[in-house]
């Protein structure tokens, strides 16, 4: 090894000597790496950042020989943005689930889980190392018996798991926060003699982190076994059609009926259900929840569509603006405006004679048709391996493509929101002004906070929160703002010696093309105007840019504009009706940004890296989904 | 037709030994109603009759047999006399007068056709139809002359010859000298092709596989401006057209500077090599309706021979705008076997453990 490196620089000094070195040649490639972890700079008005994370989240500096030897990959798919001290829950909890699935329920031969750090805010994580032969022989005698299980009893273990997410969402939306009333019940002396309300508030405290806990078990349940089953076909078609992209072989597989889709159908049930019964134009003048309350409640047609309203929401508008992980996301249940004037617009496009069907069948012809032709290449020797890999994927992948919603879009939902119940209790006693303040608070904070206050409301005294909370709080706000606006590396630490982890390269697109891409880019190289990622649905389109880094900011978007975002969620697929393209920073072979414009016959590149960063609002680009390229036109402005 | 030409359309596959590979595959894609240029055959007996007549055969046997071939000097000496040889003898008139009436009759029915004048001197194309199996010794024996704009009987029977001849370069003597002379024999049978001159403005070949990884699932179109010599020559880098099959539709395009071409020589004969004006030569040489028009033949061609294929073609455009495609030749593309061969090279190891762990799981091997 040393002799090795020794040659490759000494080489690398004697070719920098013979020949002056361009500015490109600065940058030899045996020094080439990303930032070292440990000198990350604290970004100005940050400082006191480490405080909102919990200590094993961060780098620790008596551990960095080991941490700075790694390297770090962001994880800018399931955190896009600086992490709110409480939202660390679905840090801790989502890389426990998927952590104890792989490497202590299934045993997953080559590949444990994940380790994972948190800087100026940002989510960053590191394979932890692969076992060796004997414990991968050790591992695979398990691995068989536990994951050929699963495979074997496949749609009855779905259809059960299915029954306990279900619980799962019911038993959160249930817990009760007792309200600290002023006496305990009578019959609490009378009758039952248990827990004081004092305990109970820490119990059901406890039972919210237990569930926003085991969620993600329930999550990670299907996960790899569902990525490694639909990975067999993957490869089998790659090697057969070395050309074919990630998102032919995905449609071979998926469903044409996924629950995904499910909240914008009901949008479109609703539009039409409004016409029918006469309410339209009263539908269409609202655009806040109240006003559609009062346009509508005087008649019995509008009660009516009210209550057909009422039965949409209640599982399906349980819906994320973003990825669901963090609180501020907040879901089309907790703000109506997005719904609202996606069903108006569908109102306008029935007017316009548009029947708004999803064309299930077209889809499930295009899907079949795909499959015939593709066997229609292939030698008569290997379509039984063809099939048979199929046949798996499609058992499989109805849980890959289903337990989003019902995970990060109805749970979570309903975990956060939960949370501000408590939240607004410790208002009530003077803790905070803002229910949305208790995010800014760590799980283990908020349990000091509830014996504070539990203490306080035995004792019928006044809790000290107030006197404590309030700054750290304001300071916090500060310091999130800060860390906002600080630009996180793609990755930390030494480039990868070999990137051929096949679940890494499929749930993170982390490729050596894609190593190679971050380098370029951080060492000032690669074209400026010129964007590469993934192609994820075809044809070509030019417009304007609107980049959009928040859900918040949806409601800019205007019509024929081109959507530039980090990461596009499911319950954006409203919006997709009005833009003429897509491009995202981040994008797996599951990206739902490419299954929506596809189906909208949108171009759209996925994965390009750096589009929100190298993009302004208002510039002129061209979207080329077929090349997977997005090219920018204008000059940039103001640089 | 006679003994020594048969037109395409009476020929298919299974005439290889009679007329060669090349014109036997023409007659094929005739049969099958693809867009062939018409023309003829000049068959094997032409050549094995002339040889026969002029006592040919065993003077050439002696001159290649006593070539030495590993001495340049004495292999070229060898290629001057055969080539004096089957150049100066008499050509017996019975083959003479069967590839005049052959050529003709081509181009007066061809005259009628597009209704012009030139009723004797219709320009065609000559070009050698090798009769041995892969072709890849067809190019050691020299079998793989072509001519174009060949107008005139006189100068067809000459080009006919010439193709004759061109079994006699140095590198095909020194191959067929190493053989014994049962196989030199076989090895110097010979066809020629007869076949109507495409008018192409642009021209170019077509692979129903991809060459860059054997996926068959692809279809790649290489065209430039002019004839096609440019691009089967590599003299042109060419514009690109991928495709998907299902469909077809189109994926990408790679549009080249086409800094050359090959045109008609003004004097009506042969061809020319010129620059392309500064304002074509970086725009595209094919439309997307030409291009999926292309794709669309070749997943006939590739579903007549039941395997990928690799098609030369040319393009010409009436005055109307829209554009007649003319299949010049097709041939079996072998290298998608060998690319099968290697599939899994690029399985990396790991996934390749992974997916052994998943498959054992899944058939319940425990």
């Amino acid at each position: 090894m040393t002799t090795t490196d020794n040659a490759v620089e000494e080489n690398a000094v004697e070719e920098g000597a013979a020949a002056k070195p361009s500015s490109s040649d600065v940058t030899t490639p045996t020094e080439r790496s990303f930032p070292d972890p440990y000198e990350i700079e604290t970004p100005e008005g940050a400082e006191g950042w480490e405080d909102m994370y919990a200590y094993h989240n961060r780098f620790l500096p008596s551990r960095q020989a080991e941490d700075s030897a790694k390297t770090w990959f962001r994880n800018s798919l399931h955190y896009p943005e600086v992490s709110y001290p409480f939202d660390q829950v679905t840090i801790d909890g989502a890389f426990t689930g998927t952590g104890v699935t792989n490497t202590r329920v299934f045993a997953l031969p080559p590949a444990k889980g994940l380790d994972v750090r948190v800087i100026n805010g940002y989510t960053y994580m590191s394979t932890i190392a692969s076992p060796d032969a004997d414990e991968q022989a050790r591992r695979a005698e398990e691995f068989g018996k536990r994951a050929g299980y699963y495979f074997q009893n496949w749609d009855a273990l779905y259809a059960e798991w299915e029954g306990r997410v279900t619980t799962a969402i019911r038993a959160v939306r249930d817990i009760e926060v007792p309200p600290l009333s002023e006496f305990e019940s009578l019959e609490r002396v009378t009758e039952d003699r248990g827990p004081t309300q004092a305990n109970q508030l820490l119990v059901a405290y406890h039972r919210l982190l237990e569930h926003g806990d085991q969620i993600w078990t329930l999550h990670s349940e299907f996960l790899n076994l569902g990525y490694a089953a639909y990975l067999q076909f993957l490869t089998l078609c790659k090697e057969h059609f070395p050309e074919i992209d990630d998102q032919t072989i995905s449609r071979m597989v998926s469903g044409v009926d996924v629950l995904l889709f499910r909240p914008d159908d009901e949008l479109r049930a609703l539009a039409r259900r409004a016409e029918e019964l006469g309410v339209g134009e009263l539908v269409i003048a609202a655009t806040t929840e109240a006003e559609l309350l009062s346009n509508l409640a005087d008649s019995e047609a509008g009660q009516t569509w009210l209550s057909a309203l009422d039965v949409s929401k209640d599982p399906w508008f349980s819906f994320s603006y973003g990825s669901g992980m963090y609180h501020s996301h907040r879901s089309w249940i907790d703000d109506l405006r997005l719904p609202i004037q996606a069903i108006g617009d569908y109102i306008h496009r029935l007017r316009g004679g548009d029947d708004l069907t999803r064309p299930i069948d077209k889809l499930q012809k295009e899907r079949d048709e795909l499959v015939t032709h593709y066997r229609s290449l292939l030698d008569e020797e290997d379509l039984p391996a063809f099939n048979e890999t199929l046949a798996l994927s499609r058992t499989v992948f109805p849980y890959v493509e289903n337990h989003n919603f019902y995970i990060e879009h109805w749970f979570l939902t309903n975990f956060w929101n939960k949370a501000r119940e408590f939240s607004s209790l410790m208002q009530k006693w003077g803790f905070w002004n803002d229910v949305e303040d208790i995010f800014f608070l760590r799980r283990a904070e908020v349990e000091e906070a509830i014996v504070d206050l539990q203490m306080a409301w035995s004792a019928g005294g006044n809790p000290q929160g107030g006197h404590h909370w309030p700054a750290i709080i304001t300071r916090r706000k500060q310091i999130y703002e800060a860390l906002s606006n600080w630009n996180p590396p793609p990755a930390l630490g030494p480039v990868p010696g070999e990137v051929n982890e096949p679940l890494t390269i499929m749930l993170w697109g982390i490729t050596p093309e894609t190593v190679e891409r971050w380098l370029t880019a951080q060492d000032g190289g690669g074209s400026r105007t010129q964007l590469t990622g993934f192609a994820g649905s075809p044809g070509i389109a030019e417009g304007r840019a609107r980049v959009v880094l928040r859900p918040d900011q949806l409601d800019t978007v205007q019509d024929g504009e081109i959507l530039v975002s980090p990461v596009t969620s499911p319950s954006w697929t409203p919006v997709f009706g009005r833009i003429r393209a897509s491009v995202s920073d981040i994008g797996g072979i599951m990206c739902h940004a490419a299954i929506v414009s596809r189906e909208y016959g949108l171009p759209a590149v996925v994965g390009t890296g750096f589009g929100t960063t190298t993009i302004k609002t208002g510039q002129l680009i061209r979207v080329d989904g077929n090349a997977g390229t997005v090219t920018i036109l204008d000059e940039p402005t103001g640089v | 037709m006679g003994k020594y030409t048969r037109k395409f359309t009476e020929l298919n596959r299974h005439d290889r030994p009679l007329v060669g590979g090349k014109c036997a595959s023409l007659g094929e894609m005739v049969q099958a109603g693809l867009p062939v240029p018409d023309g003829f055959a000049v068959t094997v007996d032409a050549y094995e009759d002339y040889r026969d007549a002029s006592n040919l055969r065993q003077e050439l046997l002696r001159i290649v047999l006593g070539a030495d071939a590993q001495n340049h000097a004495s292999l070229q000496q060898a290629h001057n006399e055969s080539v004096a040889l089957i150049l100066g003898s008499e050509l017996p008139a019975a083959i003479e007068q069967e590839i005049r009436t052959a050529y003709l009759a081509l181009s007066r029915e061809t005259a009628t056709r597009r209704g012009t004048d030139d009723a004797d001197r219709i320009p065609v194309a000559v070009r050698s139809s090798a009769t041995d199996e892969d072709g890849d010794a067809a190019s050691f024996a020299g079998q793989q002359e072509t001519y174009l704009w060949v107008v005139g009987a006189d100068d067809v029977i000459d080009k006919v010859r010439e193709c004759w001849a061109s079994l006699y370069t140095p590198q095909a003597i020194a191959y067929r000298s190493e053989l014994s002379v049962a196989d030199a024999s076989e090895a110097s049978k010979i066809s020629v092709a007869v076949q109507l001159m495409a008018t192409a403005d642009v021209a170019g070949v077509t692979f129903t596989v991809s060459p860059r990884t054997g996926d068959r699932s692809v279809i790649a179109i290489n065209a430039s401006w002019g004839l096609g010599q440019s691009v089967v020559s590599g003299e042109v880098t060419p514009d690109e057209y991928w495709l998907n099959k299902l469909g077809p539709t189109l994926t990408t395009t790679r549009i080249a500077s086409k800094a050359h071409e090959y045109v008609p020589a003004p004097g009506g004969t042969g061809v020319l090599f010129r620059d392309v004006e500064v304002e074509r030569r970086d725009i595209a040489c094919l439309t997307e309706a030409e291009v999926l028009q292309l794709a669309e033949i070749a997943l006939r061609v590739e579903k007549h021979y039941g395997c990928p294929q690799d098609i030369e073609w040319a393009l010409e455009h009436h005055a109307d705008g829209t554009a007649k495609v003319m299949l010049l030749q097709s041939r079996p593309e072998t290298n998608w076997k060998k690319r099968k061969e290697e599939k899994s090279k690029n399985t990396t190891k790991g996934t390749a453990n992974l997916l052994g762990f998943v498959a054992a799981a899944t058939k319940g091997d425990n």
